[in-house]
Order: structure tokens, then C-alpha cells, then sequence
């Protein structure tokens, strides 16, 4: 064939093709899934479906974008999901003791930023291994929002809180607007800016910018101080949508995270993947438990099914990466 | 053929099928389809749920209904719950029959429910502000009132007692916790030492226990939210030695509480029936659509069983007797 | 890090030093718990209560155990829990039919299994292992629902439930048990060519491959064992509470990683031992007694296990840098 005797470079190459190659196993679940679910159940298809799995999908997908930055730095933040719990009881709390919701929403993204802050100077001043860090914190986060509330919920919220799930703004739901403001933010942070090729070189170079001298801390504090904070935003959300905040609702959170961050492509090693890769990862993941549903697939079956898929989507990743 | 043109006949092979597919079901939906109740359990390892799942097939059978029973993957998880109902709507079943995992924070959904025209029956958990065609449960509050009071008589009014609580935010676990609370207010003889949380299930209560056996030396009675609990707590203690000097009593009527009973291991427990509970309300849904009446609330009432009667509770939810839906809904004030 | 520690030779001298700290630390700190909890709490220095303590120490350190193992090697297994949970589900539902051997055999089959599945996906597959256990994680417990079906099973044969709830000699069965595990591995790890093979797949991945070592049938071996101690602990266990629903397992994962880090053994692997998971197991367990016994609301106990995560191994990265001379 006459390509051999030419240069790689001048072979004419589809940019599509290398989109659809670059894709990561999420993609094709999604695509996988949209096909056979919209063949199978009559109704996943249509509006109101779609517009509940974006709605169910916000939430994870707004602190799975912090923790992709998390994990771009080679490391993870388990202490996401017990945050959320944490952050949506204490900001429930000081609005039904009266304060302004200005003055709570901001109590909860500050609590977010100063656990993100502990976790941050723990990994990247004390050299502490993440897993460990953000398990402690987990634990920590865990116990204050449970004795905030005695076990139970927070209840009887002011009307004006569920805005934050039911609101809509020119037609889209306020959730769908907050998921695409994050992503808007996060990707100008990450392309754009200093600190964007920092999360970069953190997680791909560590060794190469410490011996050079550059002090990285900052950025790497900024990283977890980041992730905090997106996870107060979504417990707004999360509050909203039940009426009630419950010290136990971002249980498994951080896991679904994680898993919508790696199905999207980036990995845990060497710094690779996006942003991008997350929303679909966290839309496989939605889309994923909402066909099971809708297919009126058993719960016990879910459970297992769930499993194997996430396991088959990230090896199918694994075995192409040997390829390509 | 090329990798182009395989990515064009494969887009064009999707779309076809998925035009086909929509077709198809929009014309099955068209056709006859048997009735269909989503049953709704807070999960799937509990035995409760089980034997609740039990009594509403029993009743789907013969009723000659199709039953979809409804749980969440990660045990009591709210947001799951939330999700499945939101799932659920938009299969648009005849009818719901519901608990809510958290009774509080799964109003949102069920009012959804509502705006969406399905009828919802309510059973177990009862849940405020939202339309529900009836209530069928036990007053948990009045089941633990009446056994912490069988239990303090027993007791001749005076000792000391511990409280293993279920989940706390659960509202069975609250209000049988308020029924204890106002016993304990008509019998100062007895005192609480402590309540803790057991989480309705067998071994953290058991190593919530141990160390407490161990803070106190001295335990007349424990009072358990619920039999699963107190099953482990009463081998805790014979194991201990200490089986014959503390009175266990819990909530449920578990084939093993029963057992646990017959052997003198445990003092007594309530009936409170998952089966019974499920199996009436299965009832009231498939009623309601078929235009009969329905009471408004179902309350089944308290039998507490002790070493007499423990003999007629000691059949698995398979071998229980339905509850007669007649008898009962004449039973209730309206 | 300083330039230093790339001429040390395969992390030994960083290991020897590491490990004297560590148990000194931990001793240290047993030490000052016994003489506080004795000070505050009477019962506490009670012969019931020492066994207690003894007893729930044990189950701590049977979980711990397999994911000691595979820490070392630089993975995770996040499915133990999940595990566990199987295998008691499967061998009580034949236990509680009076099959004695094939009821013990299936919890120790089941977790074997699982963790060779577990070992395959993380070296042919090439799967992280926190994606790759927690596939499982989700795999177990959901064929773990299917098979119970929302049952609970009890009633275990007597004979059986001695490994859980027996004496022998005074002491509770599940801690000789333990103690028998503990001599097990220790030897298994320090002496053995799979043992230090664990070490230095952990402490130097490259170079554990350029060797020409088998790391990945290594690798299989190692998460097939962490699912075999899993079933193992599982026996144990249900033998102890005498019932077994699908909900076990669930969460025992956390204590188990807090247990492994209490133990001084790195999660960036080839520093640890299973003596140190033993260690902690004590102490996690002394500290549970601790709040019980104080009346300290169960709420806290995530807590206090969480800070206590991260003041142990803070303390372990600059203390022990410390005694070897480096600073990180």
C-alpha cells in the first residue's frame, strides 16, 4: 500500500476517528445503553426521563469535576460524600434557626473549603497518602454531621430552599444551570489558567517541578479546597430535591464519583484525562441505574450488574490502551 | 469494508432499530396490560422486607395483579429511593405501595407521584403531606409503649434497664423510642441507664452490647427496638452467663424471637406484621382502582407474645394465615 | 525527599527504622490507653472486659489480615467486607443444614474465588485495584442478595459455633485463633520467597519486574489469599452471632483499613507487617471499649476512628522520617 512509504504525519487522518478512538469506555457504554434502552422501555427516551436522569446526574457530576482534578493529582478525596452530608445539615440548620440563606450558604461552602483545606495540607505539606487523609476526614465529617441532627433528618425548610432543585430559569432547571456553570468554571481553571497546568503537572511531574524549586503546595491545597467547595454547591441541590438534609445522604457518593472520573478517562496514574470525560462518566452512570430501573431489572441483580460493568468499561480501556 | 463506512452502517443499523423499537412498544402499550402495583421495600436484606414481600404476593396472586417489587441497591439509601420513585412514575403503574426510607425527605417525590396521578398507599412508615389513598401500619409508639409496660409489671415496677435503639432516623425507631419514654413515665421504679443505637441489626447491636454489659455490671431488662436485635443481644448474655438475670424483649415476631421465646432466652416481643401490613395494603391499592371502598387508615392492632401464646407466632411468613381484608377494614373507626 | 534515600539499597534501612518506630509508637500508645480507660472507667481493668476487648480485637484483625497483604504489595482490596459477606451467607445456609465440612469449605471456596477474580482483573486485566475490588465489592453483595433473597438464616450447629463463641483454656476461641493466624503470616511474609516477594513488589514495583520475578502470578496469589482470609473471617464471625443475612459485611471495610493504617503499614506499599495490623487491631478495639464503656455516643466513633487514622500515620511520616534523618 502506498501510505507505508509516506510519513505518519502527512497520512490524511479522520479527526472523528481519532475522537472515537481517544473516547473513553464511558462513551461507548453511553451509546451502548441509549440504544438498547430506547428500543427496550418505552419510556426512557422521552422528555421527562431525560430530564430526571440530567436532574438525578447533577449532583454526582458537580463533585465528580472536583474530583477529577483530585484524582489529576494522583490523588482521591474520599471525604466528598460525608461532606455533602455535613455541609447541606449545618447550612438546613442555620436557615431554620433563622439566619439569611446567604449567611448559610456561605457557612457551607466555607466548611467545604476548610475541610478541603485539612485534606489539602495534610497530602501536600505532611506527604500523607490521600487514601488515608480523606478516609480520616471522612470519618471526622461523618461523626460532626450525624451529632449535629442526632441521627435524624432536617426538616421543615423554608419554601424558598427547594430553588435550588426545582427552580427554572429560561426553560432549564437550576441544577442543569449550576452542573454547567461548574464545568464552565472548572474547565477555564484547568485549560486556562496557572493553576490549570499546575493540577497538570502535579499529578504527571511532581519530582521534575519540586527539584526545580517551584511550590507546589498552594496549588496542591487549592486542588482539595476546590473539590470542598463544588460539593457544597451540590448539597444545595441534593438538600432541595428531598426537602430535608440528612447526615447520611452523600453515603457512597465519593465511590460513584470516582468511578464517573476513571469511566471518563482519567486515570489514576500520571496525570491524564479532563473534564469532559467526567460528565460522561457521571451520565453512564446515571443512565446506567436508570435503565436498570426502568428495565425492571431485580434490585439483587442491579447490584452485581452494576459491578461488572464498571469493571468491563475501565478493562475495556485497560486492553485498548495496550493498542493504541 | 473500512472504518468509515463500518461507523456509518452501524449509526444507520442503531437508528433503525431504536425507530423500530419505539414502534413496537407504543403499539404493545396499546393492547390490554394486567394491572400493576410497584411495591416499595427500604431494601432487600432485612427479613422484615421479606416476609412484607410475601404477604403482598400473596395478595397479588388473588387479585390477579402483577406485583413489581421496588428496593434500593445500597440499603435504606435515601437518594436511591428518591431515584427509583422518580424511575418508577415514568413506567406509570397502575398503582404505589410505599415506605418511605426516610419518611421526611421522600415527600418531594411522592408528591410527584401525586402531580402524576398515581394513586399511592402508604404502609408502615407513615408519611405526612402527601396524598395517600390509606395508611396501613401498627402505631409504633403504642406497640413499645405496651411491651416496656408488660415488661415493667413483670418486674414488680422497680430495676434497671438498657435501650438498644434501631436507626435512629427512622420513624419506627422514634416513635417506639417515645413509647418507652412514656412508660418509663408511669414506672419511676425503673431506670434507664443508657440508649444506644443498634442500627436494627444483629451485630452492632451485639457489640454495642458487649461493652455495655461490661459498663454495667447489673442489667435487669433490655428493651431492643426491634427482634433482630434482640435475638443477638440474648445470646450475648447467656454467653456471658448472665441469660438468667436480664429479661430481653423486642419488636417484630421473627421466627427467631419466637424460637428465642420457646427457649426462655427472650421475654416477649409484639407482633408487628410486615406480612400482615403488606398483604392489607396490596388490598386497599387494587380496591381503590377497582372503584370499592377503603378505610383511610388501617391500624393493625398490638399482640405482644411471651412464652403462652408464642406457639401461634412461630410460622414463617409462607405458612402465616393472610389477615381477613374484611374484617379488618370493619375493625377500623372509619 | 531528599537525594539521600535513592542511594539506599531497596528501601531496607528505611524499613528497619520505620519498624522500630512503629512499635514503639504503638506500645506507646496501648500504654497510655490501658492506664487512661483504668482511671476513668472501673470496669475496665476487669477480667470480662479483657476478654471482650481480646475477643473483638480478634475479629478487627481477622479482616485485616488478607488486606494487610495486599497493602504491602502497593494495591487495596476494598471488597473484604463484601466478601466476607458472600461466604457467610453461602456456608450458613449449609451449616444451618447440619453440613459441617461442606458448610466450611464453601466460605473458604467462595473467598477464594473471589479473590483470585480479584487478582486476575488487576494483573491481566489491568484494572487499578480500587476499580477492580470495587467492581466486586458491588458483584458480591449483589450475588450475595440473590442467593439470600432477603432471608436471614439461624440456628448454627454448636460444634460449629465454638470457633466464635467457645473458650479454651479461659481464652475466647477467636483469639487463639487469631494468634494462630498472626504466627501464620508473620512467617509466611518474613520467611518465605512469596513473602519477601510481597515486599518488594511493593517497595519497587520496576524493579521487582526487571528481576524477572512473577510479579503478576505473585500479585494473583496475593488477592486470592485476602479473599481467602475474608472467608475464613467469615466463618468466625457467624459463628459468633449465630445468623448471617445479606446486609454482613457491609461495614467492615473502614475498620479494616483503619486497623491496617493503626499497624504502621504503608499505603504506598513494602513498608508494614502483619504484626503492626495486630497491634492496631488492639488498639482500635481498646478505643471502641473506650467510648462504650465512657458512654460516648456512638456518632462519635467515625470520628474519633478518623482522627485517629490520620494522627497515627501523621505521626508515623514525621516521626519516622525523623529517626532515619530525612526530612519529606
Amino acid at each position: 500500500m502506498a501510505e507505508t512509504a509516506l510519513h505518519p504525519q502527512l497520512i490524511q487522518r479522520s479527526a472523528t476517528l481519532d475522537l472515537v478512538k481517544k473516547a473513553p469506555g464511558a462513551f461507548y457504554l453511553l451509546a451502548l445503553m441509549g440504544v438498547v434502552l430506547t428500543t427496550w422501555t418505552p419510556g426512557f427516551f422521552t422528555a421527562a426521563n431525560l430530564t430526571n436522569v440530567a436532574l438525578q446526574v447533577a449532583v454526582l457530576t458537580i463533585v465528580a469535576l472536583g474530583m477529577t482534578l483530585v484524582i489529576l493529582t494522583e490523588g482521591i478525596d474520599l471525604s466528598l460524600g460525608p461532606m455533602l452530608g455535613l455541609c447541606g445539615v449545618a447550612a438546613s440548620l442555620m436557615v431554620i434557626a433563622g439566619y439569611p440563606l446567604i449567611a448559610a450558604v456561605a457557612a457551607a461552602i466555607g466548611i467545604g473549603a476548610a475541610l478541603g483545606l485539612l485534606n489539602g495540607s495534610l497530602i501536600a505539606v505532611a506527604g500523607m497518602p490521600p487514601f488515608i487523609v480523606t478516609l480520616g476526614t471522612f470519618g471526622i465529617a461523618q461523626s460532626i454531621a450525624t451529632v449535629l441532627t442526632g441521627g435524624d433528618s432536617v426538616v421543615r425548610l423554608p419554601g424558598y430552599y427547594r430553588w435550588f432543585n426545582d427552580g427554572i430559569f429560561l426553560a432549564i432547571p437550576v441544577p442543569i444551570w449550576a452542573t454547567a456553570a461548574v464545568f464552565a468554571v472548572t474547565w477555564i481553571l484547568l485549560y486556562q489558567t496557572k493553576f490549570g497546568r499546575y493540577v497538570f503537572a502535579i499529578g504527571g511531574n511532581r519530582q521534575a517541578l519540586k527539584l526545580a524549586g517551584t511550590r507546589v503546595s498552594r496549588y496542591h491545597i487549592a486542588v482539595y479546597v476546590y473539590a470542598g467547595v463544588l460539593t457544597a454547591i451540590a448539597s444545595f441541590i441534593m438538600t432541595a430535591r428531598m426537602n430535608a438534609a440528612h447526615p447520611t445522604i452523600g453515603v457512597g457518593l465519593e465511590f460513584d464519583a470516582i468511578a464517573a472520573v476513571i469511566l471518563g478517562g482519567t486515570s489514576f496514574e500520571k496525570g491524564h484525562g479532563g473534564i469532559a470525560g467526567t460528565i460522561v462518566g457521571a451520565l453512564a452512570v446515571g443512565v446506567l441505574r436508570n435503565g436498570l430501573n426502568l428495565l425492571g431489572v431485580g434490585t439483587e441483580w442491579q447490584v452485581a450488574i452494576v459491578g461488572v460493568v464498571i469493571i468491563t468499561a475501565v478493562g475495556l480501556d485497560s486492553i485498548r490502551g495496550l493498542n493504541l | 469494508m473500512d472504518r468509515r463506512t463500518f461507523l456509518k452502517v452501524s449509526l444507520a443499523a442503531s437508528t433503525s432499530a431504536t425507530a423500530l423499537g419505539t414502534a413496537s412498544q407504543q403499539a404493545f402499550a396499546q393492547a390490554g396490560k394486567p394491572v400493576t402495583v410497584a411495591f416499595f421495600v427500604k431494601n432487600v436484606t432485612n427479613p422484615f422486607w421479606k416476609g412484607c414481600r410475601i404477604g403482598a404476593e400473596k395478595a397479588a396472586k388473588e387479585l390477579g395483579v402483577n406485583l413489581e417489587v421496588v428496593a434500593p441497591t445500597k440499603p435504606d439509601n435515601i437518594e436511591e429511593q428518591t431515584r427509583l420513585v422518580e424511575d418508577w412514575i415514568v413506567k406509570k403503574p397502575d398503582a404505589f405501595v410505599f415506605v418511605p426510607v426516610d419518611y421526611k425527605a421522600l415527600v418531594p417525590s411522592i408528591q410527584k407521584a401525586n402531580k402524576a396521578g398515581i394513586p399511592v398507599v402508604n404502609y408502615n412508615n407513615r408519611m405526612t403531606d402527601v396524598d395517600v389513598v390509606s395508611y396501613i401500619g401498627s402505631d409504633d409508639e403504642k406497640i413499645e409503649y405496651e411491651v416496656a409496660t408488660y415488661l415493667f409489671k413483670s418486674m414488680g415496677g422497680k430495676g434497671k434497664i438498657v435501650h438498644i435503639d434501631g436507626v435512629p432516623a427512622a420513624s419506627t425507631a422514634q416513635a417506639r423510642k417515645k413509647g418507652l419514654e412514656r412508660a418509663l413515665k408511669e414506672y419511676p421504679g425503673i431506670e434507664l441507664l443508657t440508649s444506644q443505637p443498634g442500627q436494627y441489626r444483629r451485630l452492632p447491636a451485639v457489640q454495642v452490647f458487649e461493652n455495655l454489659m461490661q459498663r454495667y455490671p447489673e442489667i435487669d431488662a433490655v428493651v431492643s427496638a426491634n427482634d433482630d436485635m434482640a435475638v443477638g443481644i440474648a445470646e450475648a448474655l447467656a454467653a456471658a452467663g448472665r441469660g438468667g438475670k436480664t429479661k430481653v424483649t423486642g419488636v417484630d415476631g421473627i421466627p427467631d424471637a419466637t424460637a428465642a421465646i420457646a427457649a426462655g432466652k427472650m421475654f416477649a416481643t409484639a407482633d408487628f406484621s410486615g406480612h400482615d401490613q403488606a398483604y392489607l395494603a396490596v388490598h386497599a391499592a387494587v380496591r381503590y382502582l377497582r372503584k370499592q371502598p377503603v378505610p383511610k387508615e388501617i391500624e393493625l392492632p398490638i399482640v405482644i407474645i411471651d412464652k403462652q401464646n408464642v406457639a401461634t407466632f412461630a410460622k414463617t411468613p409462607e405458612e402465616r394465615t393472610v389477615p381477613s381484608w374484611d374484617k379488618t377494614a370493619a375493625a377500623q373507626k372509619g | 525527599m531528599s537525594v539521600q534515600t535513592h542511594l539506599l539499597p531497596a528501601g531496607i534501612a528505611r524499613r528497619v527504622d520505620h519498624g522500630v518506630f512503629v512499635v514503639l509508637s504503638r506500645l506507646l500508645a496501648i500504654i497510655v490507653l490501658v492506664v487512661v480507660l483504668a482511671i476513668l472507667s472501673p470496669q475496665f481493668l476487669s477480667w470480662g472486659n479483657f476478654t471482650n476487648v481480646m475477643r473483638q480485637a480478634s475479629l478487627q484483625f481477622l479482616m485485616a489480615a488478607g488486606l494487610t497483604i495486599v497493602v504491602l504489595t502497593g494495591g487495596i482490596d476494598l471488597a473484604i467486607g463484601a466478601i466476607l459477606g458472600l461466604a457467610a451467607c453461602l456456608s450458613a445456609s449449609l451449616l444451618s443444614q447440619g453440613h459441617l465440612a461442606w458448610g466450611i469449605a464453601s466460605a473458604l471456596a467462595a473467598g477464594l474465588a473471589a479473590g483470585s477474580v480479584n487478582g486476575l482483573l488487576v494483573t491481566f486485566g489491568r484494572i487499578p485495584p480500587f476499580i477492580a475490588t470495587y467492581g466486586m465489592l458491588w458483584i458480591a453483595h449483589g450475588l450475595g442478595y440473590v442467593f439470600m433473597k432477603g432471608e436471614v438464616i439461624y440456628g448454627l450447629p454448636e460444634a460449629f459455633r465454638f470457633i466464635g463463641a467457645g473458650f479454651l483454656w479461659g481464652i475466647p476461641v477467636p483469639v487463639i485463633v487469631a494468634l494462630v493466624l498472626l504466627a501464620v503470616l508473620h512467617v509466611m511474609l518474613q520467611g518465605t520467597v512469596l513473602g519477601r516477594a510481597i515486599y518488594a513488589i511493593g517497595g519497587n514495583p520496576s524493579a521487582a519486574r526487571l528481576s524477572g520475578m512473577p510479579v503478576r502470578a505473585r500479585l494473583i496469589v496475593v488477592y486470592a489469599l485476602s479473599g481467602l482470609l475474608s472467608g475464613f473471617a467469615a466463618l468466625v464471625v457467624i459463628a459468633r452471632i449465630n445468623a448471617a443475612d445479606s446486609s454482613l459485611g457491609e461495614d467492615l471495610l473502614l475498620p479494616a483499613i483503619a486497623t491496617v493504617c493503626l499497624g504502621g503499614t504503608s499505603l504506598f506499599g513494602g513498608v508494614g507487617g502483619i504484626a503492626g495490623t495486630a497491634i492496631g487491631a488492639v488498639i482500635l478495639a481498646l478505643v471502641v471499649n473506650g467510648m462504650n464503656l465512657l458512654g460516648v455516643q456512638t456518632f462519635w466513633q467515625s470520628g474519633v476512628m478518623g482522627a485517629i487514622i490520620l494522627i497515627s500515620v501523621l505521626a508515623d511520616q514525621v516521626g519516622g522520617s525523623r529517626l532515619i534523618g530525612k526530612r519529606s
